[in-house]
């Protein structure tokens, strides 16, 4: 828990810092607008990945093992979004902090303590700091994690729709009322094994053919919907990313674009020349990877029972499925983070020495911020799996289940979750940068 | 060491335990024999489950002796455990503990995959054990598709399927309404005796008056009461052996 909030206070810190190095900038030139607001907007790619692992946070903090004993304390579902509000903002403004004062420190604006000052010129250390500004842009951070997390605790529960399967009371009309026929079940076992020889043998039986004396196959409402059903996002990923990666060479290829080597860069440092059209492509096929990412979690773990599956399969198979449409999104996220690296490299990675800089220490950061974000959601929702999964993990231990068993089931979910994303990510990856590749050949 | 009486499947001496220092069993002594269904009665926390626990290898008990056939199982490791609670043992919980993603026949079927059978032999035994307990329509349900008494049956399909030497049931009526008890307890106890399980049954305190403590007593062969941890009276030894009134009444 404390390293969670450790990691959403340094990734909100590195935003703060981001955004107020975008200010910095944006007072050392002046005469620069246009490029620094496309800095500023550039900040946003941090910005959605440090809201998005306050969510991941927000959701396991408030977990079915924290929620039960909140509500004995009085603090009901109702309250919970006010808490993780509180929380999320808590933990990012001391990021912001942080941030400010390393940003400070750098520029130079604090004497007498070593580093000062050393990166006054990329910071814009020579004018004063506008404090509005500043105070505004470090608000962003906090304001929206506590929104995102309140919204995303209070849409929990009915969104993804996990009660745990064993304590869900029943309420078909069956669980109430006695059933008709209760003593004739005992006397197949000793009879016969056949079921259709008891049926003809009691009459009792044999008065309810298709279900039994057992409760009729009423079913409380939802319950089999929300485990059996694959996530429906895959479809949509798929058009968005297909929407995404046309969009691009589209665009690109049109005439409109005049892009010449050094104006390739649509990322901070030289920007003039980025259409819109890249980036709107950019920023669907990375939409559609993150939507895609359930349904992919899921048909992985479709492809793992295929067959008639051994004890292994069939339990990493099904509880890969079960947990799709928690880790999926940061699955998702992931495979656009990296797929995005993928393109980047692809397009940068072999540019001529003559070629201005491309990839600055600010680039640096925020790519590094947007991996370790991406990277603790993962992780967190991976927690969160394991919490939400320890009856049945228990369960499998009272049968006799080895530890062994346990282990390898995850290391195959794991091994095959990254065989199914690598040609994915590859793939998108090269389709993204090749229109905008071809250009520079 | 004492060794243990010929004809005893199970047989434990002096059992202690202790949850983080607090006793749950203190001397507690038993032996069950071949095919017999004894039920253990209490009140909460007089010490049925730990008890059950101990027997079935999933607690280590602090001092005491344990033995299953010829075997010792208060020397056994953690591994050896398992694999005797895998392929002697079956227990039933007062909740039916399923695995959620699984599907009803799969968990029927799970110990024995878990054994190595192979799928076929495995389905066609769990379906074989669903159909006998009235529940073969929802082999294809998932748990949470399954109201409470349909998941407790499929949770002793389970014990029944990989054919235990032993069933233990941790109070299996609990979560079930009169009827649904009723029907649960019976099954349990034709199947036992029908294959010849031996069968530790856990029931709920006499006092309260309950339906399933009605069918424990005219069904079973015998009686242990546990009451804060220790023997209510002594009925442990086995040659004071009980009414054996074997009578299903059905």
């Amino acid at each position: 828990m404390l390293l969670r909030r450790l990691l959403l206070v340094g990734a909100s810190g590195g935003v703060g810092f981001l955004l107020l190095s975008a200010l910095g900038y944006a007072l050392e030139h002046p005469e620069a607008t246009g490029d620094a607001r496309i800095r500023l907007l550039w900040c946003l790619v941090p910005l959605a990945a440090t809201v998005h692992l306050a969510a991941a946070v927000a959701r396991t903090e408030t977990g079915a093992r924290a929620m039960s004993g909140l509500d004995a304390a009085g603090i009901g579902p109702a309250r919970l979004p006010a808490l993780a509000a509180v929380s999320a903002t808590l933990s990012s403004l001391l990021g912001s902090a942080l941030g400010l004062l390393v940003f400070l420190l750098l520029r130079g604006d604090v004497h007498g303590v070593p580093y000062s000052g050393v990166a006054s010129e990329l910071l814009g250390g020579q004018r004063p700091m506008p404090t509005a500004a500043a105070l505004t842009l470090l608000c962003v951070t906090p304001l929206s994690a506590a929104c995102v997390s309140a919204l995303t605790v209070r849409t929990a529960p009915t969104r993804r729709g996990v009660p745990a399967p064993a304590r869900t009371e029943p309420t078909g009309p069956e669980a109430a009322s006695p059933r008709a026929v209760p003593d004739t079940a005992a006397q197949p076992v000793r009879q016969t094994r056949a079921a259709g020889a008891v049926r003809s043998a009691y009459p009792g039986t044999a008065g309810a053919p298709e279900h039994g004396p057992g409760p009729a196959p009423s079913e409380p409402a939802g319950a089999r919907r929300q485990s059996v059903t694959a996530p429906a996002g895959l479809p949509w990923g798929t058009a968005l990313v297909a929407t995404g990666v046309a969009l691009v060479a589209f665009t690109h290829s049109g005439p409109s674009s005049a892009l010449r080597g050094d104006e390739l860069l649509p990322l901070p440092g030289t920007l003039d020349g980025s259409p819109p059209g890249v980036l709107l492509g950019w920023l669907l096929t990375a939409c559609g990877l993150v939507l895609a990412g359930p349904g992919l979690t899921y048909l992985c773990g479709r492809l793992i029972g295929l067959g008639r599956p051994g004890v292994l399969r069939l339990l990493a198979g099904r509880t890969l499925q079960e947990e799709a449409r928690r880790i999926g999104p940061p699955v998702g996220a992931m495979c656009a983070v990296a797929s995005g690296g993928l393109a980047a490299l692809e397009l940068y990675g072999d540019l001529p020495a003559g070629e201005p800089r491309v990839f600055g220490p600010l680039t640096a950061l925020g790519a590094g911020l947007v991996l370790c974000c991406v990277a603790a959601s993962l992780l967190t929702a991976t927690g969160e799996c394991r919490t939400a999964r320890t009856a049945a993990t228990d369960t499998l231990r009272h049968i006799g289940a080895p530890r062994s068993l346990l282990r390898r089931a995850a290391a195959v979910r794991g091994v095959s979750l990254v065989a199914l994303l690598v040609p994915v990510i590859w793939a998108v990856g090269t389709l993204a940068a090749l229109p905008l590749r071809s250009t520079v050949g | 060491m004492a060794a243990p009486p010929d004809d005893d499947v199970l047989w434990a001496r002096e059992l202690h335990y202790a949850y983080d220092g607090s006793p749950a069993l203190q001397g507690v002594t038993l032996g069950v024999r071949e095919r017999e269904i004894v039920t253990v009665t209490g009140p909460r926390g007089s010490g049925k489950t730990t008890l059950l626990g101990c027997l079935s290898g999933r607690l280590a008990p602090k001092s005491g002796e344990i033995w299953f056939n010829s075997l010792p199982v208060h020397t056994l490791g953690r591994q050896s455990r398992e694999r005797l609670r895998r392929d002697r043992f079956g227990w039933i919980g007062s909740e039916p503990q399923l695995v959620p993603e699984l599907t009803a026949w799969e968990n029927a079927a799970l110990p024995l995959l878990l054994n190595g059978a192979r799928q076929r032999t495995a389905r066609s035994s769990a379906t074989e054990w669903l159909e006998r307990l009235d529940i073969a329509d929802c082999a294809r349900k998932r748990p949470a598709a399954l109201v409470q008494s349909q998941r407790q049956r499929v949770a002793i399909a389970r014990a029944l399927a990989s054919r235990p030497a032993v069933l233990f049931a941790d109070e299996p009526t609990a979560p079930l309404h009169r009827t649904d008890r009723l029907h649960a307890l019976r099954t349990l106890v034709s199947a036992a005796r029908s294959h010849g399980i031996t069968m530790l049954l856990a029931t709920h305190d006499p006092a309260a008056g309950a339906t399933d403590e009605v069918v424990g007593t005219s069904v079973a062969d015998r009686r242990i009461s546990l009451v804060d941890g220790r023997h209510a009276r002594p009925t442990g030894a086995p040659d004071t052996k009980g009414s054996a009134t074997c009578s299903l009444f059905v």
